[in-house]
């Protein structure tokens, strides 16, 4: 690994240490190397994803800071612009947007954006993003879900989607199963179980 | 979307120092890149300070997309001023030192044919071609052996060598005539 991503890596977490307080972002190391780093953003306010706490995976490259660092959400979330599966990324910093004098500070809060203004015509999960632009009510009903249930967001969580939930898994389907289906099909319990029993 | 609010080096740094442990550094002068000190410090015309290394990488890095660092205005090697602080003994421009991509060169063919293409005693007879446009002067450097990396003539005295003389004579003197006929033609 090159010195300069290590010094700067250094440098970053130091600085964040001393700056990062009320923002609600978090950035450590994972191991020993500069390579691999965990993040954890806090749901911004008026989002469905409000007090949730979302984990990121962050692997630093070689040729860091003059190309992007790999992010990746490794608490699922129900984003249009993040894949519900993989917790892959669509975000032009990430990309061909990224700027050497960008730091993962502000990456974090770049994504902190993100979650309070999706770009349902720029997706990474088109499943999501369909129901956004379709279906909002189902969308923000299972954007909060999710949250509360991988992030462990506060509030009253929604009795219709534990109930679905749990008529699922007495089914026998594994939970997070039956949370995609029902998520993907807007809470429909009938072509939920359909789906999971093709 | 955009990158969000703040830039490192700008108006934030200024507003919240930054120690970087040295304790002489607040911040103002760290490379936007590295964000250490700026060493061999360059500024754009978009007024951000970079190591010229560090810029010089990030250029290399997006060879198509030559855009500030920070700002993303236009930035390039000829788009930066160097900053010499006092007293500082090497006044050298830092763009120098780095050792500048090397260039596409061009070599010469090599010219196996000596002299203007104008006259070949290879193979005993001779051929003797000239264009319009070609200038005389040309072609009287062939004759008198400019040297200039074209085979030597034969060695001295031999025999090849005085018929030599006596062609490179005679073809003087044709050239001159020839001069003159186009003159005053
Ligand atoms: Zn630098
Ligand atoms: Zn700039």
């Amino acid at each position: 690994m090159s010195s300069i991503s290590v010094t700067r890596i250094q440098r970053e977490l130091k600085d964040i240490k001393s700056e990062c307080s009320g923002q609600n972002i978090k950035i450590e190391l994972y191991n020993d190397e500069y390579t691999n780093l965990r993040g954890e953003i806090v749901g911004p306010p008026e989002t469905p994803y409000h007090g949730g706490v979302f984990k990121l995976i962050i692997k630093i490259p070689e040729s860091y800071p003059f190309n992007p660092p790999k992010v990746s959400f490794e608490t699922k979330i129900w984003h249009p612009n993040i894949s519900s599966v993989t917790g892959a990324i669509c975000l032009d910093i990430l990309k061909d947007q990224w700027a050497a004098a960008l730091t993962l500070r502000t990456v974090l809060l770049s994504l902190q954006a993100l979650l309070s203004d999706a770009e349902p015509d720029d997706p990474q999960d088109a499943v999501v993003a369909r129901q956004f632009k379709e279906n909002k009510r189902a969308f923000l009903k299972t954007a909060k879900f999710w949250a509360q249930h991988y992030a462990h967001a506060p509030g009253p969580v929604d009795k219709d989607c534990v109930e679905k939930l749990k008529k699922a898994t007495e089914m026998g389907f594994f939970k997070d199963v039956s949370l995609e289906a029902l998520s993907k099909y807007s809470w429909n319990l009938e072509t939920a179980i359909q789906h999971l029993t093709n | 979307m955009e990158p969000s609010t703040d830039q490192p080096g700008t108006s934030h740094s200024t507003t919240n120092p930054i120690s970087d442990g040295s304790g002489e550094n607040n911040g103002q002068f760290e490379c936007n890149i590295c964000l250490d000190t700026a060493k061999d410090a360059v500024i754009s015309y978009c007024g951000h300070l970079f190591c010229w290394p560090c810029l010089h990488q990030w250029l290399e890095t997006k060879p198509n997309r030559q855009e500030c660092p920070v700002c993303k205005a236009g930035i390039g090697k000829d788009k930066v001023v160097p900053l010499y602080g006092r007293g500082s003994t090497n006044n050298q421009d830092p763009r120098e030192k780095l050792p500048p991509r090397p260039q596409a060169q061009r070599p010469e063919a090599e010219n196996r044919n000596p002299g203007f293409p104008g006259l070949n005693f290879g193979d005993g007879s001779f051929q003797m071609s000239f264009g319009i446009g070609a200038f005389p002067f040309g072609f009287f450097g062939t004759l008198f052996n400019i040297n200039d990396g074209r085979p030597r003539p034969p060695p001295f005295g031999g025999a090849q060598y005085q018929d030599e003389q006596m062609l490179s004579r005679v073809f003087l003197w044709v050239a001159v005539i020839l001069m003159f006929w186009l003159f005053f033609l």
